[in-house]
């Protein structure tokens, strides 16, 4: 079976019944992808599949075979001098000092970046509403909002909080 | 800079007692010298003395003791870029640890950030008696020991250098990786060549002079974390990333209630399953190798076990066993006579009760294991390396001394990553396969089997003058333990009530009358380390009953408290922190429509934190939203402003979610959560907006930053609760159930 990844195509064993989130990360060492929950509740294994987010502990390889898929360790990209070029989210999370333990981290900002990549001039009751299946245990929320906002070519205009 | 998991330090053969450093092509490695620490406990005042001089040790500690290596290439090794790594035994969980120490030896090497490394170390270095990452206390415990080893590193360093370049020790400076002429900067020497000039070196016996506080560069700067490039780029590893060649993945068999003891184990069906390696059956244990996790699960669930169940607690009968009251009560705190003041008219009295509750972080528990005959390391997400070591060790019957175990990132430690049951599984499955084993626990068995938050009791009672002067106040309370677990009985024995327990029970306000007394409660379950330890529960109590007292003596909560908190000491520091988080939180001005404000406040391990929440409720849904919650902490010298600042900010977020949701039920004798559908986290959507102020009480000294600011947050949003509503919610969570019959 052959999984397209990162711009990469990997040949993975039969079995289409997998789930994503152990092929990538224990079968071809995508540690970037992490596991919280395996049900779907916490966000921590978000990925790209044609740009769209997916749960990948909830997406069978079945469903992506064939299809583009990104992962965090894919969405910087590189420069032609060579140098890493981060995602303007990525960019963003770390302008604002976002993670703690780091552990959501790769879901917070796929799930942003998908987001963002269909709706490229959200308001912020709208970001805020598309992160809000990602869990923090650290409580990061302050600033992923602060990040995610900033990402968005948005400034936090006073009052907004408030509505949101 | 980068923050990487060093790869275990090849060993080198020191002689104990005598300080030497032997340089190798690797750069400097590690001399001899293990720093030996221990507490001597007498009896010669008595039983009851000694619990309450310990009490006051434990309850007042700025960081628990630990003892950290003086020699400089315990922490230090120049690389052959002639950068310098530091390591250290402290573990990067989120807190921003790696960073703070990094600028804490920046601040006396001298030299660029970009020019010093940061490695994680593996039990194999000999980095100490340091306990664990835990306490608040990394920062504390730390910076004195690190100030002073990175300042004598360098001047051994420079001396060298001097030599070699045939100058004066006072004229060589560093520039870049090197030192050079400071009268000629053409002429230099980069560090790695002064490192590798010698084979021996000799540790200078005078001092080696520090800065004063008033003259650091580097500390006191919001510097970017070093992990954090890392942690966006996916690159981070944790434990349950670990990986190694030839590995497989194992999977343990879990007890089906809170209590059962297993009565025997057979393979059943489970080797059948197809990708299994083999099937481990012990006593007391049973597991599965297998090929992938999906098969090691699958296997597990087919192993034959037969368990004698015991009794099947219920939630109430758990509630009813942490009670206040009946002999055992442990006074740990006397001042004056509470006896003669409270009972009578104008006695004030509430009860308050918090629920179990677990970390459940969001990496569960996960360890990589290569058990050898002669060699075992252990890859494991722990915040304390050296107790898992002497775990693994016993349950696989080998020495120590070969056992390593070489921590990763923390995906989320909030204290469940102090425990080892992970480690000893993977190590008992690789013992017994003879191939690395992989453990990484579903979020069922992160729910369930680790340990928890214990349910605690409340009674409180107070009086307070006509004029508003506290007269006296009493706080006894009950608890499961929280640090007794894990230590030596003969501590439980002395102390007879958990520290950890009644962290944060104490009166700290200035009454001339008040005692606490501590009930430790046997629960049928394992309760444990949590971030804080008792700090949110106790203060939950206390901070909603003095604002219960200011309520009573028709006071504003904010001029009752500093009404009776004095000028000097502690008291002061509490008082400016009440009056800045006043100031931000906008106390005294009309809050907006329909919502209303509350304040609280602690002291915790040296720290005064104050909060003021601002809330409203839905009387329809009963669900409280906090809008806003504005902080003022005084943590002394701040090493990274920024870094102390994002440890309020999830502290409270934290908060919150204890406030208003985390509950973990019981239910025929099992936990009823499996996942978040039964044990749901505070989500984005309902995190308040949180404006922080760091007050420093100018002493050049710091202070814990990572549990402190966890204290208030519970009763700063009860208590606006009460002045939004009228009615005083007194059992965690404030959940909507409780908010509707609240409000009936």
């Amino acid at each position: 079976m052959d999984l397209h990844i990162n711009g990469t195509d990997y040949t993975v064993a039969e079995g289409s019944g997998r789930l994503l989130v152990y092929t990538l990360r224990d079968e071809l060492g995508l540690t970037g992808t992490k596991i919280g929950c395996a049900a779907g509740f916490c966000g921590a294994c978000t990925v790209m599949v044609e740009g769209v987010a997916r749960r990948s502990c909830l997406t069978p390889l079945a469903e992506v075979e064939g299809k583009s898929i990104t992962t965090i360790e894919g969405l910087a990209r590189r420069a032609e001098d060579g140098a890493w070029l981060l995602h303007p989210v990525q960019q963003a999370f770390v302008d604002a000092q976002v993670p703690q333990c780091g552990w959501c981290m790769s879901g917070q900002i796929m799930t942003a970046a998908a987001y963002l990549g269909q709706n490229p001039a959200p308001t912020e009751e709208e970001l805020v509403a598309a992160m809000a299946e990602n869990y923090c245990r650290c409580g990061c929320y302050h600033r992923i909002r602060r990040a995610v906002v900033a990402a968005a070519g948005q400034s936090v205009q006073a009052g907004s909080e408030e509505a949101a | 800079m980068s923050d990487k998991i060093a790869k275990a330090p090849e060993k080198v053969a020191g002689q104990p007692g005598r300080s030497r450093w032997r340089p190798t092509r690797r750069g400097f490695l590690i001399g001899a010298g293990i720093v030996a620490g221990g507490v001597a406990l007498g009896y010669t005042y008595g039983v009851p003395w000694v619990r309450l001089q310990m009490a006051g040790i434990f309850d007042g500690a700025e960081g628990p003791p630990g003892s950290f290596p003086k020699e400089p290439w315990a922490w230090f090794e120049v690389l052959p870029d002639s950068r310098i790594r530091l390591y250290l035994m402290k573990v990067e969980m989120g807190q921003g640890v790696h960073t703070a120490l990094a600028q804490v030896a920046a601040e006396e090497l001298g030299i660029g950030w970009a020019d010093l490394d940061v490695a994680q170390a593996s039990t194999e270095r000999d980095m100490g008696d340091s306990l664990m990452t835990s306490g608040s206390s990394s920062v504390t415990g730390l910076f004195e020991p690190l100030l002073a080893a990175a300042a004598t590193f360098r001047s051994m360093l420079a001396g060298e250098a001097a030599s070699l370049l045939g100058l004066p020790a006072d004229q060589v400076v560093v520039a870049g990786r090197s030192f050079a002429d400071s009268a000629d900067a053409g002429r230099s020497v980069e560090f790695y060549t002064v490192a590798t000039s010698r084979a021996e070196w000799e540790v200078p016996q005078e001092v080696t002079p520090l800065k004063r506080w008033q003259e650091y560069s580097v500390i006191g700067q919001s510097l970017p974390r070093v992990d954090i490039p890392a942690k966006v780029t996916g690159q981070a590893i944790y434990g349950m990333d670990a990986r190694v060649e030839g590995m497989k993945y194992g999977a343990v068999v879990r007890p089906p209630t809170l209590v059962a003891l297993p009565k025997s184990f057979q393979a059943g069906q489970a080797g059948e399953v197809e990708g299994v390696i083999q099937v481990v059956i012990a006593d007391d244990f049973a597991g599965v190798v297998a090929e992938s996790r999906a098969a090691a699960q699958a296997a597990v669930a087919r192993i034959d076990a037969t368990w004698d169940e015991g009794h099947r607690w219920q939630q109430a009968e758990l509630e009813q066993l942490v009670t206040v009251g009946g002999s055992g009560g442990v006074v740990i705190q006397e001042v004056g006579d509470v006896s003669r003041w409270l009972g009578g008219e104008g006695t004030l009295t509430a009860e308050y009760r918090t629920p179990l509750a677990v970390h459940t972080p969001l990496e569960a528990q996960a360890a990589l294991a290569d058990v050898q005959p002669e060699r075992v390391r252990v890859w494991c997400s722990t915040q304390g390396q050296g107790f898992v070591r002497g775990q693994v060790a016993k349950a696989i019957g080998v020495d120590e001394k070969i056992v390593e175990i070489l921590p990763t990132y923390v995906g989320g430690g909030y204290g469940r990553k102090a425990g080892w049951e992970v480690a000893i599984e993977a190590a008992r499955l690789s013992q017994a396969a003879g191939v690395p084993v992989h453990v990484g626990w579903t979020r069922a068995e992160e729910m369930r089997y680790g340990y928890f938050r214990p349910l605690t009791h409340h009674l409180l009672s107070g009086r307070v003058e006509k004029d508003g002067s506290l007269v006296a106040i009493e706080h006894r309370q009950a608890s499961g333990d929280v640090a007794f677990d894990f230590l030596p009985p003969f501590m439980s024995a002395v102390m007879g009530a958990d520290f950890g327990a009644y962290r944060g029970a104490t009166i700290r306000y200035d009454v001339p009358n008040k005692r606490t007394v501590a009930y430790r409660r046997d629960m049928p379950l394992r309760t444990g380390w949590w971030r804080g330890l008792g700090l949110l529960p106790n203060t939950f109590a206390v901070e909603s009953f003095v604002d219960e007292l200011a309520h009573g003596a028709g006071m504003d909560p904010l001029a009752f408290r500093l009404r009776n908190l004095g000028d000097e000491g502690d008291s002061g520091r509490l008082k400016r922190v009440l009056q800045a988080a006043a100031e931000l939180g906008e106390w005294g001005k009309p809050a907006p429509a329909g919502r209303a404000r509350g304040i609280a406040a602690t002291i915790d391990v040296g720290t005064p934190v104050a909060m003021v929440a601002e809330v409203s409720v839905d009387g329809g849904s009963g669900k409280v939203r906090v809008h806003k919650i504005a902080a003022a902490m005084d943590c002394g010298l701040v090493v990274n402003p920024d870094g102390a600042i994002a440890q309020v900010e999830g502290n409270i977020m934290w908060g919150v979610g204890s406030a208003l949701i985390e509950e973990l039920a019981v239910q025929d004798g099992q936990v009823v959560a499996t996942n978040f559908d039964r044990y749901p986290l505070l989500t984005i959507q309902d995190a308040p907006e949180v404006a922080v102020v760091l007050v420093d009480s100018g002493d050049g000294k710091p202070r814990g930053v990572g549990e402190p600011p966890l204290g208030p947050v519970v009763p700063a949003i009860a208590n606006a609760f009460f002045a939004l509503t009228g009615r005083r919610i007194r059992q965690l969570p404030m959940n909507e159930a409780r908010v509707k019959a609240a409000l009936a």
